[in-house]
């Protein structure tokens, strides 16, 4: 029962924090939604680490999987992080520019 | 034999736009000769033949010592796809402007400037064999962009257009650092002549500079696109800016993305990792885009990242880069400009009848208004993948490709996302649509102007259209990256 609950305090937290007012049965199910296909896309792209090895791919599917249901609800936290507010929008510019240098730099000089 | 049709693609709605801000204040006639302008937008790509314009007439010269052919002068050419993808951009800019004159009265000079100016721009980068020159044009698309965000009447619309010039103010210098960083390497600005000097191994492919111009030029290329960490601030600047204007600035985002990913893979797909990160950014947009939408209850924003999450459906075709992959990609990204306009298009309807944006205050307006209603609803079923409209025969072409190179996963992560671009039309068109009407929502004007639903009804037969028969586009487009791949 406990993870079921868990699935249903998605919506409780999200209306806390985001929402006035009364919820309607359209923002649940959007937002349950968005929980399942956040889960369920995230550890997808992880499978794909099985094109590099399959036992580490397997490992972190299992571990991406348990982080994600124990941090339950995500959503909440994820929109927090996805708001129009242009210093994150900067943060998450910087690191990406990173992600992208260390892959390409030194991938193609190393790999 | 140049072929003269070409730069007019670019020059005639350049000349128009610079016209229309001179002679702002004459109204009438500026309506007119921008309606003339936009006619011939899509029309000549459809009488110009293929060919190659060399600007000044600089011809490319042979070096007798080595036997390259280099290319002095910036070099334009006109092929399939690119008819194709400009006759589009031509039809959503005519329908752009056609609802816009019939709106107001009295037209603004600026603002239609910045749609000619924008369309231009957008044509030039998909023409461009010169990487200085998308770099140039890729500036002035942004540019636009701030500005036709600015000039919408919407609350907070100038902190949004602000937002998107500080991040320009990061995305496009990078860019043209990486620009700066090639041309030291290979000595040219032209992308033929550096794909020639990566083929004769003129320069290392594992050269630390040019390794960082792919990096930079790839941030860069994130920011032209929207794809993450850029997604919020573009979904963000189409829910800001008019909905007929939004419907043109999706179009712009899509040719900006094809137009640079198409010229990257051209030069760089030589370098590790980097199909690699074009799939990854583009899976992450899919994600994003539709989780964020789901969320959301301002449906200027729910459509905004749901563009933004068909971005990740265009990335994800090209970047597996094989010869039905990147079709499928191309055909994609022509879908999603037709699509998302109508979607745009149709939900700025609900904006004019009701002045509401928020779904949680809307709901019965199917009564009101049935065939913008209909439209909708067949925009939604196209986006999300429904048989037999156009997106679903490149959501299908998509999955195909990522079967056949070896990726399940991505196929999975396509369809599971397509169904929740369902989720997200049906619980939006059920709040705004089917739901009882709420006592305190007044509808203040129930005649919808003719020019939005004639819009509208172009849109949705081209959906049609490309639905049924989608080898009128696609053989073509199949052809042009057979081409590019050899």
């Amino acid at each position: 029962m406990k993870l079921y609950d868990k699935f249903f305090n998605v919506a409780k937290r999200f209306k806390q924090i985001f929402t006035s007012g009364s919820v309607t049965n359209s923002e649940v199910s959007g937002i349950l939604t968005a929980e399942l296909l956040l889960i369920v896309s995230i550890i997808l792209l992880v499978v794909l680490i099985r094109h590099v090895n399959i036992l580490l791919c397997g490992v972190m599917t299992l571990l991406v999987a348990i982080i994600l249901i124990a941090n339950m609800p995500l959503i909440p936290k994820f929109k927090v992080e996805q708001e129009d507010s242009l210093n994150k929008m900067l943060f998450y510019s910087i690191i990406t520019l990173s992600i992208i240098i260390i892959f390409i730099y030194w991938g193609g000089n190393f790999v | 034999m140049m072929n003269e049709w070409i730069p007019l693609m670019v020059v005639i709605p350049m000349l128009c736009a610079v016209i229309v801000s001179a002679f702002n204040k004459w109204s009438k006639p500026i309506k007119i000769l921008v309606v003339i302008v936009a006619i011939c937008i899509p029309i000549i790509p459809l009488i110009a033949q293929y060919g190659i314009h060399y600007f000044g007439g600089y011809a490319p010269m042979i070096d007798t010592v080595t036997g390259i052919l280099y290319h002095p002068s910036i070099t334009y050419i006109f092929n399939i796809l690119q008819k194709i993808f400009i006759f589009v951009l031509g039809i959503v800019t005519f329908l752009v402007v056609f609802i816009y004159v019939n709106k107001y009265k009295k037209a603004s000079g600026q603002y239609l400037f910045l749609i000619f100016m924008g369309t231009s721009s957008a044509t030039a980068l998909l023409l461009t064999d010169d990487i200085f020159n998308m770099f140039v044009f890729f500036e002035i698309l942004a540019l636009v962009q701030v500005g036709i965000v600015a000039a919408s009447r919407l609350e907070g619309n100038f902190e949004m257009a602000l937002r998107y010039l500080i991040l320009g103010a990061i995305g496009s210098p990078i860019m043209l650092l990486g620009i700066g960083f090639l041309l030291a390497t290979t000595g040219s600005v032209n992308i033929t002549d550096i794909v020639s000097a990566i083929q004769n191994a003129t320069i290392s492919v594992k050269s630390p500079i040019f390794l960082m111009s792919c990096g930079l030029i790839f941030f860069g290329w994130l920011y032209a696109s929207g794809l993450p960490p850029f997604h919020t601030i573009k979904s963000g600047i189409y829910s800001k800016a008019e909905p007929h204007a939004a419907a043109l600035l999706q179009c712009f985002t899509v040719i900006s993305m094809i137009s640079i990913l198409l010229i990257m893979y051209r030069i760089f797909h030589v370098v590790e990792f980097f199909e690699l990160l074009v799939v990854i950014f583009s899976a992450i947009a899919m994600i994003l885009g539709i989780t964020l939408a789901l969320t959301q209850t301002d449906f200027r924003r729910m459509i905004g990242f749901l563009a933004v999450g068909e971005l990740g459906f265009i990335g994800l075709g090209i970047g597996l880069y094989t010869q039905f992959a990147i079709t499928a990609g191309l055909f994609q990204a022509l879908n999603e400009m037709i699509i998302t306009a109508l979607l745009f298009l149709g939900f700025g309807a609900i904006v004019y009848t009701t002045g509401e944006t928020d779904t949680r205050k809307l709901g019965g307006l199917l009564q009101y208004h049935p065939k913008v209603g209909l439209m909708i609803l067949l925009g939604g079923l196209a986006m999300a993948g429904v048989p037999p409209l156009n997106g679903f025969r490149s959501k299908l072409m998509l999955i195909q490709a990522s079967l056949s190179c070896g990726y399940p996963e991505l196929s999975l992560l396509a369809i599971i996302v397509s169904i929740a671009t369902f989720v997200v039309f049906v619980k939006m068109f059920y709040t705004i649509f089917l739901r009882p009407k709420p006592k305190e929502l007044e509808i203040s004007k129930n005649d919808l102007p003719r020019s939005m639903i004639f819009a509208m009804g172009i849109l949705l037969i081209m959906i049609v259209v490309i639905g049924i028969c989608p080898n009128i586009v696609t053989y073509g487009i199949s052809q042009y990256v057979g081409g590019i791949l050899l």
